[in-house]
């Protein structure tokens, strides 16, 4: 029987690729939530203003 | 502690790229397009592990409510889908050239789809519901119901008559593989074994701090 090398690499290939793109979403969604936190913990300012302070003074 | 299985499974997974190409021989009666079993069986036995992860996952949810056995199941679901999706993609390529068709309903592939399509419909229960206990809760009964569907699987080959070819390695009895293709299978069994928790871990952080950041 024929080797059918193409079908082969078709195989693997597609594997990596499928494989590669789930890790990189985790990657990427790992550093999204990282930046998210940080973004929480240190506020740009450097003030946090109280919650109070911080809404619209029209509500 | 993930980076290092990350580090391992790497090693792991090119250990079974030099088993799968280098070390074991060409198939007699297919040819070097039968090297796809390295990928496609252990690929069926992620997907297998998986979802009775998430049956056990889910029935611990059931039974104490615990926040980790929730994300656990979400985790090995979504990580079984990919898997599954990728066994019915490579079956496919590998059933052209040996059956001369991309696509029969065969019992085995009919069902494995089947498992398929419930799993990603357990994905989609999840993110449909807003309330996260009654998702957790509703998705934990259909992690428990869908994982009926293995066993018809994995038998679906001795209770019908089918064109995919009975297991060669996951049967009860002695062997009939030589020792040499066995062993390329194993390495490959361990690594994508290793890749599936890699992946768990990691997807099981990302929902716990995704659950942290959404109180």
């Amino acid at each position: 029987m024929a080797d059918h090398w193409g079908f082969v690499l078709a195989a693997y290939g597609l594997a990596a690729v499928v494989l590669l793109a789930y890790w990189r979403w985790l990657v990427a969604r790992d550093r999204e939530l990282q930046g998210a936190a940080r973004s929480r913990v240190a506020p740009v300012s450097g003030h946090p203003r109280s919650e109070h302070a911080s809404r619209h003074p029209v509500q | 502690m993930v980076r290092v299985v990350g580090g391992v499974t790497l090693a792991a997974l090119a250990a079974g790229l030099v088993m799968g190409f280098g070390v074991a021989p060409r198939e007699a009666t297919q040819g070097n397009v039968q090297r796809i079993m390295y990928l496609h069986v252990p690929s069926v036995w992620v997907a297998y592990l998986a979802f009775a992860v998430v049956l056990a996952a889910s029935i611990a949810y059931l039974a104490r409510r615990a926040e980790a056995a929730d994300r656990l199941a979400h985790a090995s679901a979504e990580v079984g889908v990919l898997f599954t999706g990728l066994t019915i993609a490579t079956g496919s390529i590998w059933g052209k050239p040996t059956w001369g068709t991309w696509w029969t309903w065969d019992a085995r592939l009919t069902s494995v789809s089947i498992l398929f399509v419930m799993y990603l419909g357990y994905l989609l229960l999840r993110g449909m519901i807003e309330d996260r206990e009654r998702g957790a809760r509703y998705a934990a009964v259909l992690g428990i119901v869908a994982a009926f569907n293995i066993p018809l699987v994995h038998f679906s080959v001795y209770w019908w008559r089918t064109l995919h070819q009975p297991p060669s390695l996951m049967k009860p009895g002695p062997g009939t593989m030589p020792g040499i293709i066995v062993a390329a299978l194993l390495v490959n069994f361990v690594a994508f074994s290793l890749l599936y928790v890699y992946f768990v871990a990691k997807r099981v952080g990302l929902l716990r701090r995704e659950a942290e950041a959404a109180l």
